[in-house]
């Protein structure tokens, strides 16, 4: 059963001449767009390239300081969300903020006042009027009394959509915009939200369609738009595009000058070897790491990057086999460390730095032993020589080195993970998404300081999703699915399409 | 004139400095919350406002080692003397402070010790010996009589002894049972469940003349079993010692429970601001412990109070 | 300006307070033997103290520091009566302490229960063993070799002052033994720093190699020991054991650790800090004391006291009294 949603006729939002400057950089340059009820508009682009802060404006959560948006031709005044709200755009975030322990009916009910009899909560009605959202959007087999914590993550975003259906008297919701929705998801999840999304457009609203994954965009879009370092670069027709165009129009810069050049392949002997490694997220994982060779590890979100490094660096229990120069390798982070293993994590505030703590502090901690006297007690005078040539290597730019790292921009926070792994010249370095949120200059220092490692003998396993990063830094590609790796390649003579395509091939037939 | 109630850092100030003229005297003491206690203080504090002294009565809630500490504060501080209210053997390394600054140290109900002045306390051997007395005359020098001891608590057991020497001393009179009972829990259920195995061992009507009790909780525990055995009308005499309010109840109401001795709490604390007075005026004291006269409740008198 | 009212605002606190006591009680606030007096009254706190920041360092805490310190004393007092030697019950009271913070360390570190409901637990469970073995009662005179009870009188004499002499507690000592020993660990070795490591970040500090798990179960080693330390020293000065004497030094330890943060400049419990914290409060001890200021004012003041100095510390952290410079 299915309730045509009420989308108040065919609204319009047309974005002119958008722009919004963070100390240099113009994150958002003269940007023009136009939304409409009804169909799905894709945005596309590369990590940086202003999709999020163009969100962030038009949530008025940011303020532009150049341009206008206008509702059907009136000025929305900006920075204001109640009045976003107010002109019908609701925005689904690829972070969920469900709350533990109510149900999905209450969930739903978190933006509305609940109905009433007698001062009390009418618990029927609101879950009739739950059951009734779910309905309209063709969804009849979620029980709106259960706990949301019992529904996985894509029936959550169903029942977050569900809820800006629940009619609150104002303007409905008309225009949805939706940031990486399908990035906590499995492919089922993905395919019951695209049939909801046909339902919302087959009545009549409007989709903002964020997202990295070119066949989701190629499957659901109508029209595509391109950004690129904050510039409008195009909007065409689906007709009119495709995929090859899309990405040529995404990345335009020339990845050569971002990355140093790859020397002829003249790589050392096998520094890691992996036999049939099984963990949390991945499973019989084997391949050889060799010195002064750059692995990237691809695949789509969750396919078991991350755990992989997580495996071999000993935060996650594992099984299998893995020797480094030939000797088993501690399961433990300490023990891995201690032989020659280093390791930069995703999260450089939650898993990497200790924010309160000095440069110093954090540079040394896994190093402290070798830094010390006599093992046992600290030798500071050497803690801070080491971190200061450490720092100078990986250009890192900080008053001084006792400065807590709480001050440092994200770029100098993730090069005082870099020296952190450095200190204890490694034998194999595993990076997990090295250079997420980092600005281009810090960028490019960090990839001439991974191809010069490598150069000098380390073996680099690099994580990332990223995809210009790893074909512009990587000598060999591994792809992962579902937690295992179906192809390891030669980077030669591929693309990031024919990357991209190699994360669904053959994986499929699973 | 105490601190107690004043609180300014001005009024503290002025208070030093008026302070300097009056003789000062600090009360020492971790059990202030508890009533007993508050009787000592109450009576110190009276008598002392007579002799114009600045008293300064400090409480460590029940932490004897702070007593220590806070007599090394007031020894330094300069005071003409101390008065304590916890067992001297703990608190040793705190007299010996006073002591080497020449300061006197009083116990108020505290316990001996060389280096406590005086001890003011009641006798507990006359307060058994009253009980103990009332006991033989009221069954006339002759029957059976149970006693309640604590041989483990050094002041209830100077009672007991005084209590044996008294009964042994009539020749018709026999101690059937001499029972200590568990005290964990306050000693009246130990009691009561002790005495009722007591009177079924002994059912006819006289064979049990009296319960004499060492204190109050084990005379509450045998009457409560008396009453439950339905021998309430045998004329079982009992008695207690401290006279606390549920024991006053019991002799109010003219049951079995006949007698109990009352401590003079406030005369202690009187007499011990007079001992201060003697040792400050100069007077070389030559009995180190000074009893307070107790007195013996018995229906006749147990209103009056 | 305000930054220099946030790095030393404690500091100069702490020195306003000293005044204060200087000036109100002026003969004998500011003499030696005072400070040796108060040196020796803190003792126990500075030692239960020290070893608390250990864990605190990791963000951690011990609720049963106070029970331990009891049930330590108790320990010792039951082995005197049953003519242990004094070096034997110490070593039995020390192992109690061992095995104590071994229970806390294990339940935290690797059953995994927050140290609040595990030491909570453990502090029940401590006070009850006191209890049990005591019989609930204070051991004292004969039982207690005279030799135990005169150490805490004892001391290296180092003066003269008058005709009496002065001298430098054997608690006092024992107290700056533990923590110059704590000062050591934490801030001179590896392993001290580690445990920073986890108070600052656990989850990057187990990614850079550090073994939380053993790090944090050998910390609640020291409170252990330490507690049974502290609790020996009071044994030793009152001469005597009973199950709950120890019980205050928790909270006050905890108050002086926190009151020492304060004093930090990134606000990280440090053991000299704490120290300062526990000067401080056995400074207001002893000078209120000495001021005649009535008992039960005393506590509210000193909970008072406590209050403003944290508030101001953490106003200052937020930047309400002012932007950062």
């Amino acid at each position: 059963m299915s309730v045509p949603i009420d989308a108040g006729g065919a609204h319009e939002l047309r974005l002119e001449g958008l722009g919004r400057q963070f100390g240099a950089v113009r994150a958002l340059d003269s940007v023009d767009l136009v939304l409409r009820a009804g169909e799905v508009h894709a945005l596309m682009g590369e990590n940086g390239a202003g999709k999020s802060t163009l969100i962030r404006c038009l949530a008025g959560l940011e303020r532009p300081d150049a341009g206008r948006i206008l509702l059907d031709g009136l000025p929305l005044p900006s920075g204001h969300p109640a009045a976003v709200r107010a002109a019908g755009l609701r925005f689904i975030h690829q972070e969920l903020h469900a709350v533990r322990g109510l149900s999905v009916a209450e969930n739903m009910f978190l933006d509305h006042p609940y109905p009433r009899r007698a001062g009390l909560v009418n618990w029927r009605a609101v879950n009739r009027a739950a059951q009734a959202a779910l309905s309209r959007l063709g969804v009849d087999d979620l029980d709106p009394r259960q706990p949301m914590t019992g529904l996985g993550p894509g029936d959550q975003m169903i029942a977050r959509i569900a809820g800006t259906l629940i009619d609150e008297g104002g303007a409905p919701p008309w225009l949805y915009v939706m940031d990486e929705p399908t990035a906590a998801l499995t492919g089922a999840e993905s395919e019951r939200l695209f049939a909801v999304i046909g339902e919302m457009i087959a009545a009549g609203a409007g989709v903002l369609y964020v997202s990295h994954r070119m066949p989701e965009v190629l499957r659901l879009s109508d029209r595509v738009t391109v950004l690129r370092d904050g510039r409008h670069i195009s909007t065409r027709p689906l007709g009119e595009t495709g995929q090859e165009r899309i990405i040529h129009e995404m990345t335009g810069r020339d990845l050569s000058a971002l990355f140093p050049p790859r020397d002829a392949l003249q790589h050392g002997d096998t520094v890691l070897g992996v036999r049939g490694l099984a963990a949390p997220g991945i499973r019989d994982v084997s391949f050889d790491l060799r010195a002064g060779e750059i692995l990237g590890v691809v695949g789509l979100a969750g396919a078991g990057q991350g755990a992989l490094l997580r495996a071999l660096i000993g935060a996650a229990p594992r099984r299998g086999m893995v020797t480094l120069d030939g000797q088993p390798l501690s399961a433990t982070p300490a023990g891995a460390w201690a032989q020659g293993l280093a390791y930069v994590p995703p999260e450089r505030r939650s898993q990497g730095l200790m924010l309160g703590r000095s440069i110093t502090e954090n540079v040394a901690l896994p190093h402290l032993e070798r830094m010390a006297r006599g093992r046992f007690f600290l030798n500071r005078r050497q803690q801070a020589r080491r971190t200061g040539d450490l720092g100078a290597k990986v250009r890192l730019k900080a008053a001084t080195l006792s400065q807590g790292c709480s001050q440092l921009s994200g770029g100098n926070q993730q090069k005082v993970l870099f020296a952190r792994a450095l200190a204890g010249a490694p034998r194999v370095l595993l990076l997990d998404e090295p250079t997420r949120g980092v600005d281009i200059g810090a960028k490019s220092d960090l990839y001439r300081l991974i191809r010069q490692l490598a150069d000098d003998g380390v073996a680099v396993l690099l994580a990332s999703s990223d995809l210009p990063e790893v074909l512009g830094l990587a000598d060999r590609i591994a792809v992962m699915q579902e937690g295992r790796l179906t192809h390891l390649k030669e980077n030669s003579g591929m693309t990031e399409a024919s990357l991209l395509a190699s994360f669904y091939d053959s994986g499929d037939a699973a | 004139m105490t601190a107690r109630t004043i609180f300014t850092a001005g009024a503290l100030a002025a208070l030093v400095a008026g302070g300097a003229a009056a003789q000062e005297v600090a009360v020492i003491t971790p059990y202030l919350a508890q009533p007993g206690t508050q009787f000592y203080v109450d009576g110190f504090t009276a008598a002392a406002e007579n002799f114009g002294w600045t008293v300064n009565v400090i409480d460590t809630a029940g932490d004897v080692g702070a007593v220590i500490s806070r007599i090394e504060d007031v020894t330094i501080q300069g005071v003409d003397a101390i008065v304590i209210n916890v067992d001297p053997a703990q608190i040793g390394a705190g007299l010996a402070t006073a002591a080497d600054a020449g300061i006197p140290v009083v116990g108020m109900d505290a316990g001996s010790d060389p280096l406590v002045a005086a001890n003011v306390t009641s006798n507990g051997y006359a307060m058994a010996a009253e009980t103990a007395v009332y006991v033989a005359d009221r069954i006339g020098g002759a029957g059976n009589v149970v006693m309640f001891t604590f041989d483990p608590f050094p002041p209830v057991q100077a009672r007991g002894v005084i209590a044996d020497a008294i009964f042994g001393n009539f020749p018709d009179i026999e101690v059937l049972d001499r029972i200590t009972p568990d005290v964990s829990d306050g000693g009246i259920a130990d009691s009561r469940a002790q005495m009722e195995a007591v009177l079924a061992a002994n059912p006819e009507p006289g064979s049990i003349a009296a319960v004499w009790a060492a204190w109050d909780q084990p005379a509450l525990g045998a009457l409560q079993a008396i009453e439950a055995a339905g021998r309430g009308g045998e004329g079982i005499v009992i008695t207690g010692i401290d006279a606390n309010p549920q024991a006053r109840d019991a002799i109010a109401q003219g049951g079995n429970f006949e007698a109990s001795v009352a401590q003079d709490f406030v005369g202690i604390g009187s007499v011990t601001a007079e001992t201060v007075k003697r040792l400050l005026d100069g007077e070389e004291l030559r009995q180190k412990v000074i009893y307070v006269p107790t007195e013996l409740i018995t229906a006749a008198n147990v209103g009056a109070d | 300006m305000t930054g220099l009212v946030r790095r030393f605002g404690g500091i100069a606190g702490m020195l306003a307070v000293v005044l204060f006591f200087a000036i109100n009680v002026p003969d004998t606030f500011l003499t030696l033997r005072n400070w040796l007096n108060i040196s020796q009254q803190i003792s126990m706190l500075a030692v239960v103290a020290a070893c608390m920041t250990v864990v605190m360092v990791m963000g951690d805490f011990d609720l049963s520091v106070g029970s331990m310190a009891s049930l330590s004393g108790v320990v010792a007092a039951t082995l005197f009566t049953q003519d242990w030697s004094i070096p034997a019950a110490l070593s039995a009271a020390l192992a109690v302490g061992l095995l104590g913070g071994l229970i806390n360390g294990v339940m935290v570190s690797l059953v995994g229960i927050l140290p609040f409901v595990a030491t909570l637990a453990t502090l029940t469970i401590y006070s009850g063993a006191a209890f049990l073995i005591s019989d609930g009662r204070t051991i004292f005179g004969r039982d207690i070799p005279a030799a135990f009870g005169d150490f805490a009188r004892g001391g290296p004499v180092i003066g003269m002052a008058g005709e009496r002499a002065l001298v430098l507690p054997n608690l006092t000592l024992v107290a700056l033994a533990v923590v110059a020993l704590i000062w050591l660990v934490l801030e001179q070795t590896t392993y001290g720093r580690r445990l920073y490591a986890i108070g600052g970040n656990s989850e990057a500090a187990r990614l850079a190699g550090v073994p939380v798990t053993w790090l944090r179960l050998s910390a609640f080693l020291f409170t252990g020991v330490g507690a049974a330390v502290a609790g020996l020293m009071y044994a030793s000065r009152v001469a005597s054991a009973n199950p709950t004497q120890g019980d205050a030094l928790m909270l006050t330890a905890i108050a002086a650790v926190f009151l020492g943060m304060t004093l930090t400049r990134d606000g990280q419990p440090g053991v000299l800090a704490t120290l300062a914290g526990v000067v401080v409060l056995g400074v207001l001890d002893n000078g209120l004391t000495q001021m005649r200021v009535d008992s039960y004012v005393r506590e509210v003041l000193v909970g008072a006291i406590i209050l403003a100095a944290v508030g101001f510390s953490a106003l200052g952290r937020r930047g309400v009294l002012g932007r950062r410079p």
